[in-house]
């Protein structure tokens, strides 16, 4: 086993060393002290509906999963019978029935993890075994909590609360959440799953990375244009280009939108709304008119934001109805979840976009999203040579400005990463 | 072998000598006006506009990709995808002299960069006969792995 390495000095407010993407060892030290701390998102109620249900999540490397019981609860449990150690449930998601049965000798749990039965039960009777001791039942994740049916967990037994934990960032759910007729969000469409061969911060960093859209995505973006430039003069852009060429804004563009970053390395970057003329949109608006009235409709679709981040498992794209799970495999190896979401009351039309957008823009298999895994595993790759020591923060740096729970900058800052980089030293040095 | 199975045959390999030698724009040519490329993200998927898909593409998407891959600063093409497939087990499923459902398995190996790749999977046509030979009204193409975990997917399959 190498020495714990020495993660003094690693992070400076303007820049990081290279080892924090690289080194085996901060990585095993990240999945105890970070993903070992902080509440992760595990799964959202809607994919539980039934009794029985269940949707496998990672928290850092554990196998968990979620579960509904006929009460109506939802459980996190891991994903290990107390027996023999084999894993319960196989599918990403599926129905497990009245009760979980182990696939190897039969022990029969309630959904709430709790032993039901076992097989020749005679066989234990004068032992120590005792099915009312917790070590004969399915382990519970030490903690979880529900936020507008958004499911998180943490393998703490202590720490902040789940809305403390979430502090400014909660807005970004309330508006997802806000922007159905209900209130209320649903999974559905399926879940593209991809990999990366980077480090999971990579991916975290670029999507508030504002400096990176007109580079890295050159190709898709000239392409579109190319495209639209050959149809009539004065046609209006269709959506499935638009959002291909939303890519090739000039800097300024980006500099204009806002940056916020919030305790605990969240951060959203804010978009400028303009009042939609869409046929999709405005019948959206409708229907959200009819549930809140004018006014609140109005403060509803004026909160405009591109990515979210909820640091350090996921990220929410509130108007395009999206969540991207952030799950860290090896150091040089990430796995991300792409869900769609159905608004519930929107009309349907509205979902359907959302699935054009995820198809079109950050499918593996999109036009978009395969120039980003390339830069980040290119960037993975030099990161291990000798060729320097040090990544760069300095974009803006000095001039966030401080505000209750964060910090505001201009649209081009790289404040997002620098609030990243506070939050994972605060974890690191075992003070989150 | 019928004529048509050797019609069709003849058909489905000279696509597949297209895609390998990335001929985009002869390839996008062999497509009906509103042909459609659909790549199910799932088992059994019937629903292209309620589930996502890896590929749900008209002529306009379709375009866009093929003049993507050729882009001088497509970084995930340096150097660019190379493919070899071979199609078989060909059969006429449905239809008959001017429109006709084909089904087919192939196996894609593609390379670039440092990895070797196999892909797989069944290919489904359906064909209209145009005014100079058959156009593609529909490929639906269903990957043996298309629930697991993917890398990326630049070039058509």
């Amino acid at each position: 086993m190498p020495p714990a390495p020495d993660l003094a000095g690693l992070v400076e407010p303007d820049r990081v060393h290279k080892s924090v993407y690289t080194n085996p060892g901060i990585f095993e030290l990240e999945m105890q002290r970070i993903f070992g701390r902080a509440w992760v998102y595990v799964g959202h109620e809607s994919q539980v509906k039934a009794a029985g249900d269940y949707h496998q999540a990672l928290i850092g490397r554990e196998s968990v999963f979620i579960v509904r019981a006929p009460d109506g609860a939802v459980h996190v449990l891991f994903n290990r019978c107390p027996h023999k150690g084999t894993k319960l449930v196989a599918f990403p998601d599926g129905n497990a029935g009245k009760f979980l049965r182990c696939p190897f000798h039969g022990w029969n749990f309630r959904c709430d993890g709790g032993l039901h039965s076992v097989p020749a039960r005679a066989g234990y009777d004068g032992t120590r075994f005792d099915e009312s001791d917790p070590q004969f039942s399915i382990r519970r994740v030490p903690r979880q909590a529900s936020y507008r049916g958004f499911v998180f967990a943490s393998l703490a037994d202590d720490g902040p609360d789940l809305e403390s934990f979430l502090g400014g960032i909660r807005t970004s759910i309330d508006n997802f959440c806000d922007r159905a007729p209900e209130g209320e969000v649903e999974v559905a469409g399926g879940v593209f799953r991809v990999w990366q061969h980077s480090n999971w911060k990579i991916f975290f960093e670029n999507l508030n990375d504002t400096s990176h859209p007109m580079v890295t995505h050159e190709s898709s973006v000239n392409a579109a244009r190319a495209r639209y430039q050959a149809l009539p003069p004065g046609s209006k852009m269709p959506f499935k280009l638009h959002i291909i060429e939303g890519n090739g804004e000039p800097y300024e563009f980006w500099d204009k939108l806002e940056m916020v970053g919030f305790d605990g390395g969240h951060s959203y970057m804010g978009a400028i709304f303009q009042p939609p003329t869409d046929p999709v949109s405005l019948a959206h608006i409708e229907t959200l008119k009819a549930a809140y009235g004018a006014a609140r409709t109005q403060e509803i679709l004026e909160i405009q934001r591109h990515n979210s981040i909820i640091y350090p498992s996921c990220s929410p794209h509130t108007s395009f109805q999206q969540l991207r799970v952030i799950r860290p495999v090896a150091v040089d190896r990430t796995m991300v979840e792409i869900y769609t979401f159905r608004l519930k009351g929107a009309p349907p039309e509205v979902f359907q976009r959302a699935v054009t957008y995820a198809n079109v823009v950050n499918a593996p298999s999109s036009n978009v999203m395969p120039d980003d895994i390339e830069v980040y595993a290119r960037a993975q790759e030099g990161l291990t040579t000798d060729g320097g020591d040090w990544v760069s923060l300095h974009r803006d740096a000095g001039r966030d400005r401080a505000v209750p729970g964060g910090f505001i900058g201009n649209g081009l800052s790289e404040l997002p990463m620098r609030n990243q980089f506070r939050a994972w030293a605060a974890y690191m040095a075992g003070e989150a | 072998m019928s004529a048509l199975l050797a019609d069709v045959s003849a058909f489905l390999f000279h696509e597949a000598r297209l895609l390998d030698a990335r001929r985009w724009d002869d390839w996008l040519g062999l497509f009906t006006a509103d042909g459609m490329y659909w790549v199910p993200l799932t088992h059994e998927q019937q629903d292209p506009l309620n589930h996502v898909s890896l590929f749900y593409e008209d002529a306009l998407l379709r375009e866009v990709r093929a003049r993507r891959l050729e882009e001088k600063r497509a970084w995930s093409q340096q150097p660019v995808t190379q493919a070899a497939r071979i199609v078989g087990n060909i059969l006429v499923l449905a239809g008959q002299a001017d429109e006709v459902v084909v089904g087919s398995t192939f196996h894609l190996l593609e390379w670039r960069r440092s990895e070797h790749r196999m892909l797989g999977g069944q290919y489904t046509h359906t064909l209209r006969r145009g005014g100079d030979g058959w156009r593609i009204a529909l490929k639906r193409i269903d990957l043996i792995n298309r629930e697991g975990v993917q890398d990326s997917l630049e070039t058509f399959l």
